[in-house]
């Protein structure tokens, strides 16, 4: 039995146990000290090299998730039969087997009528080998866009470039660093603890940092210089820092461009490869005067640039068609584009091409590298637009023009998981690209099946947000099926896709709704029954996603027993499953999904149940061999190490990457001819591009009809997803902070508006509106407005936390006119009007 | 003739009507291996999961933890090996 304390607990009481900190997706590894069966201490696990002791607010408020007298600790299900966001569920406590049998009596009707009724919004990352519950039930809906908000185009390209999930520039190496829309290494994306420690390390031996941002954030106040720079239009200045590279200075790595990148093979006017009798990519051989197969050609007298003929065909090397594009994309056009002065960019590409140090090696563990220390890292600002993936491989084209894709000191690919990068032959001496690292490519097929239409994107990254238009218009898009059901798993949907007011209808329209959460949230104010999992201090599972400079897992243990009738997760889906009788499915999906096909001597009997630590005792030991099974975690807490320098540079060997995306145009061909044949000629695919070039989106269309300014959210380390901000403890630390107070705006656009700190506001977007506390700052673009992820939570079970309720979604527009036609990314940026209001 | 452990997962799971068999089979590939392999509908795994001689794209076979590749069935098989066949799952999603 727990013992009240009146003093300070000293360090020596009670135990240190060591486990995986869950408030992230990113699992940092963590001791916590409990005293008499009560968690008192969470700190960074010091043996730990992924976060190196280090622990970020949300981890050291990790108790008060624990505790938090709002959790919900006993099934529930709903008495109020009314539903809407603001309606009383009037839960009631009943039993687990009551539960169930609602669940399963419920769901299992859908099951047999027809499974794709089942619309799934499935969150928890850690958990993300549970991601396949769906496919097992027999859905292929996805019905949240929390991972799309930030890396709908992101991921695709990184997949598709190296075999990777993610980037980071290389914080041991990189002495130049150019920040873009991104908090790495200062508030927030990969694995927080350990890439602060890291950055700041860099910092100080001396590595320099640009931040582009249109607000000052963390990032762009630590850095030596912030550029402000207006919202979606990035990618206009690495254009423009680009054109400064090959146009004006002409100081880019030819080497690199010619031998580890398909740069030099000879397009054709259709925009394909010049390919021989064989199939194969030509390249133009200097000495020969003639094409040649890009593997009969010796390195020196391979052609980079240019435009030659064959007879009378015409030809230009990849390279020269982006540098003919280039040729447009001056800092002087750009500079109208961005707000940047053109000096500006000419400056920043300048410096960045010097500190590239182009031609240089160096040795590390006795194996010589190219040393490129300079390197542009990105993430959601610059590239969660309608564009996303021009603009991704707009960043991946400028890093190469460096050479410093995966190299030291460069821009370097991080792996999904522990099984590093996907480094398969493709064609033509290529990389084999991976865009789809969570499932393979689904095939074209119309009607769709999935409510989200990821038939449709074959370099697609699931866009959850095209619900909205696919439930509310299904006969536009063939949709034969009308979804009945919600299954909402440490997901908030209501919360992370746009078009909120659609989200609500479509929610209004369900039969029954289930979650399996820890909390309520607002989109629980929609369900029927309430099965309460257990947070990661009462939970089991190994951990290892998107980690920057380690590999390995770090292992979550229950430190305390669970508070009231709550059930781990696994038994929850397992239970399930086995009521609707798939659990033989659900156990053969596990096997696919932890790799124990290829192992078969770990694969789980179909027809057994198996416990949490039974199966994760055989995930363990299929990675790390018999003797670290799920015991030898319980001591150890961790098997994270470093990654070997083979593991992270120049992870595709003799392979080459794509520069030029031909196999892009390809699909976006392919895919016209389907849509075509189906008599959908009207669905855009102009973003299929071999090559990425500027072109206005939606939004700056927008601006035009008097839209005049932009808004944008944001996030620091205090918060991720939408749970934190239900913690009192983040919550008043957030509250002292004025970027969080209320929507930020520019003090020179105040006075022009004559708005003042605390004046209520409202912004209105082609979508919609929201109104907030104006929030007068200096550090923000002044064309632009900010609103904080804190303000947007709108239903609170904790009433210690205010509710703010400018909810930056409802300005946002789940469409295809602002949804990227190849990766299905989203927009993460409005135009708005804005109004002060009386009173 | 050559012995193979069977895992069928998933769909080949109930194609076949099994979850693990140990076969003693006639011949000396995948291919063979595949064409006994009876399946409930009277047929037998290699219709279901082959087309034009190619596996087919929605469905996966590992030997002793390898994937083949579609045009690998006449991979030859020593006695012994580990099959484990599967449909492809593609839609694995969350976020």
């Amino acid at each position: 039995m727990a013992t009240m304390h009146t003093a300070p607990i000293s360090p020596n009481e009670g135990r240190w146990i060591p486990s995986t900190c869950g408030m992230c997706l990113h699992g940092c590894g963590i001791k916590v000290q409990v005293v008499d069966g009560v968690a008192v201490k969470i700190e960074g696990d010091p043996s730990n090299p992924d976060n190196l002791g280090k622990l970020c607010p949300k981890g050291n408020a990790g108790i008060a998730r624990l505790y938090d007298s709002t959790r919900v600790l006993h099934p529930m299900k709903r008495t109020n039969p009314k539903k809407g966001l603001h309606e009383n569920p009037g839960w009631v406590k009943i039993s687990w087997e009551e539960a169930y049998e609602i669940v399963g009596r419920e769901l299992g009707k859908i099951r047999k009528e027809d499974p794709r009724k089942l619309l799934c919004a499935i969150g928890d990352f850690q958990r993300i080998l549970f991601w396949g519950w769906p496919a097992a039930f027999g859905s292929p809906n996805f019905f949240t866009s929390l991972g799309n908000y930030c890396g709908g185009s992101y991921h695709p390209v990184n997949g598709s470039v190296d075999g990777s999930f993610a980037s980071i520039n290389d914080y041991e190496h990189c002495n130049y660093w150019i920040q873009i829309g991104s908090g790495d290494g200062f508030s927030s994306h990969l694995h927080l603890s350990g890439s602060a420690k890291r950055m700041a390390d860099a910092r100080m031996r001396g590595m320099r940092v640009v931040s582009l941002d249109p607000r000052c954030s963390v990032a762009s106040a630590k850095a030596d210089e912030w550029i402000p720079i207006l919202p979606g239009t990035d990618r206009a200045f690495v254009l423009g820092m680009a054109h400064v590279l090959v146009h004006e200075l002409r100081r880019y790595d030819r080497e690199f461009l010619r031998d580890r990148t398909n740069a030099a093979y000879l397009v054709k006017g259709d925009g394909y490869f010049y390919r021989d009798a064989q199939g194969k990519a030509q390249v133009w051989d200097i000495a020969a005067n003639a094409p040649r197969p890009w593997d009969a050609v010796a390195p020196q007298n391979v052609a980079l640039e240019g435009a030659y003929f064959d007879g009378a065909v015409q030809l230009r090397t990849g390279f020269q068609v982006w540098k003919d594009i280039l040729l447009e994309n001056t800092p002087e056009k750009m500079a109208e584009i961005t707000s940047v002065p053109a000096s500006t960019m000419r400056r920043i590409a300048g410096e960045f091409v010097d500190a590239a140090q182009i031609g240089a090696t160096i040795q590390i563990q006795g194996k010589i590298y190219p040393y490129r220390p300079a390197a542009l890292n990105y993430y959601r600002g610059s590239q969660s637009h309608a564009n996303g993936f021009f603009d991704n491989v707009t960043y991946k084209l400028f890093n190469m023009l460096a050479g410093n894709i995966d190299v030291p000191g460069g821009h370097l690919g991080v792996p999904l998981d522990h099984r590093g990068f996907f480094v398969s032959p493709g064609e033509d001496g290529m990389l084999k690209p991976e865009p789809h690292q969570l499932h393979p490519v689904p095939p074209f097929k119309y009607p769709p099946d999935s409510t989200h239409l990821m038939e449709w994107f074959p370099i697609g990254f699931d866009a959850g947000q095209l619900n909205a238009e696919t439930l509310l218009n299904p006969e536009r898009f063939g949709l034969n099926y009308r979804p009945e059901a919600v299954l909402l798993y440490h997901s908030n949907p209501w919360w992370n896709m746009p078009e909120t007011d659609k989200i609500e209808e479509i929610f209004q329209r369900m039969k029954f709704v289930v979650a399996i959460d820890i909390q309520e949230t607002e989109s629980t104010q929609w369900a029927d029954v309430f099965l309460p999992d257990r947070t990661f201090l009462e939970s089991t599972l190994l951990n290892c996603l998107e980690p920057p400079a380690v590999t390995g897992h770090s292992f979550r243990q229950p430190v305390v027993e669970p508070l009231g009738d709550t059930q781990d997760a696994y038994d929850i889906l397992t239970e399930l499953a086995e009521r609707m009788g798939f659990r033989d499915d659900w156990n053969d999906l596990l096997n696919i999904v932890c790799g124990f096909a290829a192992k078969p001597k770990y694969l789980l009997d179909p027809n057994k149940r198996h416990s949490v630590d039974e199966f994760w005792d055989q995930y363990a030991r299929s990675i790390y061999g018999d003797d670290k099974g799920l015991e030898w975690f319980k001591v150890h807490g961790h098997a994270v190490r470093y990654r070997t320098p083979e593991e992270t540079y120049l992870p595709f060997g003799n392979l080459r990457i794509p520069f030029y995306f031909e196999f892009v145009k390809r699909l976006g061909d392919e895919m016209r001819v389907k849509f075509s044949e189906v008599g959908l000629k009207d669905w855009p695919l102009d973003n299929y591009q071999p090559l990425p070039f500027w072109k206005n989106s939606q939004v700056i269309e927008d601006g035009k009809a008097g839209y005049e300014y932009y808004a944008i959210t944001f996030k620091e380390s205090l918060h991720t997803f939408a749970d934190t901000m239900v913690m009192p403890w983040l919550s008043e630390v957030s509250e002292k902070d004025s970027v969080h107070g209320g929507i930020l705006l520019n003090s020179a656009t105040a006075h022009k508006l004559e708005i003042k700190t605390g004046d209520r506001i409202r912004l209105t977007s082609p979508a919609g509106s929201i109104e907030g506390a104006a929030q007068v700052v200096e550090g923000i673009h002044p064309q632009v407005f900010g609103v904080s992820n804190v303000i947007t939570r709108q239903v609170l079970s904790n009433k210690r936390v205010r509710a703010k309720g400018s909810h930056f979604n409802r300005l946002l527009t789940g469409s295809m006119l602002y949804t990227d036609s190849a990766t299905g990314g989203l927009e993460s940026t409005a135009r708005v009007r804005v109004e002060r209001l009386r009173g | 003739m050559p012995i193979a452990k069977i895992a069928a997962l998933g769909t080949t799971r109930k194609m076949l009507g099994f979850s693990r068999h140990t076969l003693e089979f006639e011949g000396s590939t995948v291919a063979d291996l595949l064409r006994q392999l009876p399946t409930l509908d009277g047929n037998c795994l290699y219709d279901s999961l082959v087309c034009d001689g190619k596996l087919r794209t929605d469905f996966a076979i590992l030997v002793d933890g390898l994937s083949l590749k579609s045009d690998q069935l006449d991979k030859p098989l020593q006695g012994g090996e580990e099959i484990v066949t599967m449909a492809i799952i593609r839609s694995l999603s969350g976020g």
